[in-house]
């Protein structure tokens, strides 16, 4: 639901969905993209362009939210799509990162705001992006440039258990699932495309997580991914308001 | 004027650079009023042979206690803490510091984050008390392990921390390995030995004294640090096992004005897990030794030794929370005979209920009966088996105020 280049399909996804923080943040960021977006994707959408829907569901047909999804051409050369202006939100709140993934592409600036009740002190190691946001509340912090593509695995110096992934990605077309396990790509230029998926709860191998697509002139694409491994557990946070914070 | 308006850029500076960081300064502190009604024998803290913290002399409406708990943020990366307590039970301190130490946390940079804590601090061994104050959230009075644990130890020292971070590897979880030196911890052990394992929520302070006749428990006897390491693995935000060898190193032989070193050593198993967002599970079991006395006087020097253990189910839904637990403890006399064997072995099972009415107030009852037998009693010209309950219904205030 993050993807900052495709259109308004995932949009209205999103704002039919309860209104639970989670969905609150999506929409609050694909809302501040999609006023960038709308106005592209009428205009400048390629003729002939079609929708790539992924679904994916686990070992037992359930469906899996939160899989980042990336789409890159393998063959002939396709201008990219221009980039949004706006900037991504890693919003905190209940000791949580919301969302939990994100994905965006290179260059992009990432807000981290902190809704939350307490202080967080957020940090990456990742050698994509080391960045450390000193003790706050609010939006005491300018926006974090992402301009190296890979995984950045976020934490708080305070609280171990919060844990968000940014996966920045060089790839035109990108989102993430549902809570439905569904993602629309759309205005997708036809051609040949390496779709690929990461998220930290599958535990598939990645090489089973890359597949080849054909994106067709009308039909455009649909690929349903059933993963072949049980996901890793990974409970909710569960902010626990009595303990003192060391 | 110049130096004037220099000093108000510098107090608007300073004064900005604190308002945009927040929570610099955080405190949290509880009131605790409490009826108790008790069957037994007469405290410990009065003198008696009994192993609850009140007495039947002491049924009446009782100021159960307070604290305050201070956390003051110096940059990003150093910490100090402070814990204030008052028990309003003629402690020779009205209120008295039970910690105070300043952590070290610096971001990490590698999946290995190091942590360091300075000063006066709980070991890390009690899964109960998790709140603010080293106070339980689940019961009034800790288990007969944490009883003691927070009778006749703090580590007067410094403790480091490297703990793995599982986030890199999207694991939710981390292992830690923990180590402490520390001194001041000598006289550990003469309390269990004198009147072995209780159930009470009357930790002691750095300076003050515990019961009548006063005792303290802070100090440094034989001038060698003791030890205690252990490990710390977190999974899944549900499940938390910690594991601590301690061991105090001190001479028995060695005595001074303040009393004998008391050589205590003890391994200390513990799990906490919370498969769901309403049940609490805890277990720990500790196992070790105390000796006093030097080598040399043989089967004259005293030695015990002492096992014991609790298991603890929690549910918690809306505004309540009901908890039963049950203790196993013993202690057992190994040498120095020089009357009955300080052979104690007790039950006890513990029922808590808290109904929280908003964030200050909250209700909390809690029935405790415990069964124990310990020998040394009958020099009182009491019996040596006991079997004691007592019923508190505390109201509880609770602040809480950050800057």
């Amino acid at each position: 639901m993050t993807h900052l280049r495709s259109g308004s399909r995932s949009t209205s996804a999103a704002k039919s969905q309860s209104a639970t923080p989670f969905a609150v943040t999506r929409r609050r960021f694909v809302d501040r993209v999609t006023v960038a977006f709308a106005t592209w994707c009428c205009l400048t959408a390629p003729a002939g362009a079609g929708d790539v829907a992924v679904n994916v569901i686990d070992r037992r047909g359930g469906v899996v939210a939160d899989v980042a999804v990336t789409l890159a051409p393998t063959g002939r050369h396709i201008d990219p799509p221009p980039r949004p202006s706006g900037t991504a939100v890693m919003d905190q709140q209940n000791r949580a990162f919301v969302p939990r993934v994100l994905v965006v592409g290179v260059g992009t600036s990432v807000e981290f705001p902190n809704n939350d009740s307490v202080s967080h002190q957020v940090y990456s190691f990742s050698p994509a992006k080391k960045f450390q946001l000193p003790l706050y509340k609010g939006t005491r912090h300018a926006p974090v440039v992402f301009d190296r593509h890979g995984l950045v695995v976020l934490g708080c110096n305070i609280h171990d258990a919060m844990a968000g992934y940014i996966l920045v990605t060089e790839a035109p077309y990108f989102g993430t699932t549902g809570r439905d396990g569904a993602l629309t790509l759309p205005a997708v230029p036809p051609g040949e495309y390496e779709l690929t998926l990461w998220s930290p709860l599958i535990a598939d191998p990645p090489e089973a997580l890359v597949r080849a697509i054909h994106v067709d002139v009308h039909e455009g694409s649909s690929s349903t991914v059933q993963l072949t491994r049980d996901l890793r557990m990974r409970p909710e946070p569960r902010p626990r308001h009595g303990d003192w914070e060391y | 004027m110049r130096v004037r308006v220099c000093a108000a850029a510098l107090a608007v500076a300073l004064w900005s650079q604190a308002g945009a960081a927040a929570d610099q300064l955080v405190l949290d502190g509880q009131l605790d009023l409490r009826w108790v009604h008790s069957n037994g024998a007469t405290s410990y803290l009065e003198g008696g042979p009994g192993i609850l913290r009140f007495d039947p002399q002491h049924d009446d409406v009782r100021f159960g206690g307070a604290y305050l708990a201070s956390r003051l943020r110096l940059g990003d990366t150093v910490t100090l803490h402070a814990v204030a307590n008052a028990y309003g039970d003629h402690d020779r301190n009205p209120v008295d510091l039970s910690e105070f130490w300043a952590e070290v946390r610096p971001f990490p940079s590698s999946p290995w984050r190091w942590s360091a804590r300075i000063g006066a601090f709980h070991m890390p061994v009690s899964l109960e008390n998790r709140a603010a104050g080293w106070s339980d959230v689940y019961t009034i009075t800790p288990s007969a392990i944490n009883t003691w644990m927070g009778e006749e130890f703090r580590t007067i020292g410094a403790e480091f921390e490297a703990r793995w971070l599982g986030a890199s590897r999207a694991y939710v979880g981390d292992l830690a390995v923990v180590a402490a030196a520390y001194g001041w911890n000598d006289p550990a052990g003469a309390l269990l030995a004198d009147r072995g394992f209780a159930l009470s929520d009357r930790p002691s302070t750095l300076f003050g004294g515990l019961g009548r006749p006063p005792v303290t428990f802070y100090h440094e006897i034989d001038r060698k640090p003791g030890y205690y390491a252990g490990l710390d693995w977190r999974h899944h935000d549900s499940l938390e096992v910690r594991a601590l060898r301690y061991d105090n190193r001190a001479d028995p032989g060695a005595a001074t004005e303040a009393g004998g070193a008391w050589r205590t050593r003890f391994t200390s198993l513990g799990a906490r897990l919370e498969p769901t967002e309403r049940w609490t599970f805890i277990a720990q079991y500790l196992d070790g030794d105390t000796i006093i006395g030097p080598d040399s006087a043989g089967i004259n020097q005293f030695r015990m030794a002492f096992h014991a253990a609790f298991g603890l189910a929690s549910v918690e839904w809306r505004h309540e929370r009901l908890t039963a637990r049950f203790d196993d403890f013993h202690t057992h006399q190994l040498s120095g005979f020089f009357g009955p064997p300080g052979d104690e072995s007790g039950h006890a099972w513990t029922v808590g209920w808290t109904h929280e009415f908003g964030n200050e107030w909250r209700l909390v009852a809690e029935w405790i009966r415990v069964s124990s037998s310990f020998p040394p009693r009958l020099e009182y010209g009491g019996a040596s088996a006991l079997l004691e309950s007592q019923t508190e219904v505390a109201l509880r205030y609770r602040l809480h105020a950050g800057w």
